[in-house]
């Protein structure tokens, strides 16, 4: 393989999870309605943050993460700069407990993706009721945020494998 | 998961997340959302917004399909479980309506006598715009959808967007071959409305709940509202055509009526966007004539 091609590889791995993040977006933005509408479409942007910025930060950039933010204001028609604001205060909050988390069990880190999810909610609601003068109905948020607690191992394992197999190996 | 974390030093080294990087980011997107509190429609904003819809349709667009497939899939499934009920359900409501089909004929005689009146000035008419979802922003506080025609079809902002039961939004982005819908249940949505039969002026204020409220802007005293009675746009502000149908009055408590809407949202799949030439004044002699002729729906109450 010929230097440049290794360097446009490098970079592709270095920006494969801001990818994925924007995949997520684009899976939010779809027209899914499952089961008629009833089960909320998981945040996955949320999952693909969180994940990278606990295990390989350097492939989650804070340019990244905004990025990402951005692309989902844009795209679901609300405040520009709502969701980049959750996702980066995410990461800050999750990077200043990452030598905690770091090595842990499973089950300790999703307990703590259902905090970090639990906070994003509050800012998210707090926020939107700030901007829009009314104290906003949960029950939607809410669901959506135990749909996204509920896929995290899944994703989790799988993004972890992604991680191992694919961006680390040379 | 012994396999992560152990790594820890591995390529941190390098490129490690700068904190100030963070921080900074974090206070640009608290200045956006401050800024996009004042300045919600602000060109640059505004062609971001319609950039992001145009460089993403198509990918939208590819997958709307197989999403809609595994949908009807899934729906069919359903129906064979209640095919029955469904069918014996069928059979009434189409003897209903070949009552109504015969009732609308005679009718439409009429209204081709008073049309032959030489002084009926004709309502100017509506031209619809026929497009797919293809998005939907699946966001708890943000309701909109994403539909597959734009400026090159000449679907403009404001523009109402109908589906076979009735309304469900109005156009507020438009890129070049897509737009957003803002449904009725965004807490942006304000739409005019009244209600059939008793005069009641008001705009339907969307709440994020499936069924938004009326606030009412002018009323006659002691109106009867009955659960039930229909809610149509009444046109005013000038966008949107009068009598389009929006709903139907679920109930009322002290300071609010509630709608239940026609529009089933996690069904709309085709919608109708309707391109309204609200009559301008000036443009003909007799403007009170004009406005007379497009109020087709009679309300008793005030007449």
């Amino acid at each position: 393989m010929g230097y440049r091609a290794e360097n446009l590889l490098s970079v592709l791995k270095t920006a494969a999870p801001m990818l994925l993040g924007f995949l997520g977006v684009i899976f939010l933005a779809l027209p899914l309605r499952l089961f008629e509408g009833v089960a909320p479409t998981p945040i996955i942007p949320l999952v693909v943050v969180f994940f990278w910025s606990i295990y390989a930060p350097a492939y989650m950039p804070s340019v990244s993460v905004f990025l990402i933010g951005l692309l989902q204001d844009l795209l679901t028609g609300g405040p520009l700069g709502l969701w980049a604001v959750v996702y980066l205060v995410t990461q800050f909050v999750v990077m200043s407990q990452r030598s905690y988390f770091l090595g842990r069990e499973q089950k300790v880190v999703w307990l703590g993706f259902t905090l970090a999810a639990a906070s994003a909610s509050l800012m998210l609601w707090l926020v939107m009721s700030l901007m829009s003068g009314v104290l906003l109905p949960v029950g939607g948020l809410l669901a959506q945020m135990a749909a996204t607690i509920l896929i995290y191992p899944l994703f989790g394992v799988a993004f972890g494998e992604l991680h191992r197999r694919v961006l680390v190996e040379a | 998961m012994e396999f992560l974390g152990q790594d820890r030093r591995e390529g941190l080294g390098r490129r490690a997340n700068s904190r100030f990087v963070l921080i900074l980011l974090i206070l640009v997107s608290v200045l956006l959302l401050l800024s996009s509190l004042y300045s919600a429609q602000a060109s640059v904003f505004k062609k971001a917004r319609e950039g992001v819809i145009d460089a993403t349709a198509p990918v939208l667009e590819l997958f709307s399909g197989p999403v809609a497939y595994f949908n009807g899939v899934a729906g069919n499934i359903s129906d064979y479980f209640n095919v029955l009920e469904q069918n014996k359900a069928l059979r009434d409501e189409n003897a209903e309506l070949r009552q109504w089909m015969n009732e609308a004929l005679e009718l439409r005689k009429v209204v081709a006598a008073y049309e032959g009146l030489q002084t009926y000035h004709a309502p100017p008419e509506a031209q619809p715009i026929d497009a797919y979802v293809i998005g939907e922003a699946n966001d708890a506080f943000a309701r909109s959808m994403i539909v597959n025609a734009g400026r090159t079809q000449n679907v403009e902002p404001g523009y109402a967007v109908v589906d076979d039961k009735g309304l469900i939004g109005r156009i507020v982005d438009t890129g070049g071959s897509a737009s957003r819908v803002l449904l009725l249940t965004d807490i942006q949505s304000r739409i005019p409305v009244f209600v059939e039969g008793t005069g009641l002026e008001g705009i339907l204020v969307g709440n994020t709940r499936g069924k938004p409220a009326i606030s009412i802007t002018e009323s006659a005293d002691d109106v009867e509202i009955a659960q039930g009675q229909r809610v149509l746009t009444s046109g005013a502000g000038g966008v949107m055509p009068r009598g389009l149908p929006v709903g139907v009055i679920d109930g009322q408590t002290r300071d609010e009526i509630v709608v239940d809407l026609y529009a089933n949202y996690a069904r709309t799949r085709l919608v109708r966007i309707i391109n309204y030439e609200f009559p301008a004044i000036g443009e003909t002699l007799s403007e009170e004539e004009e406005e007379a002729g497009d109020e087709p729906i009679a309300e008793p109450a005030e007449g």
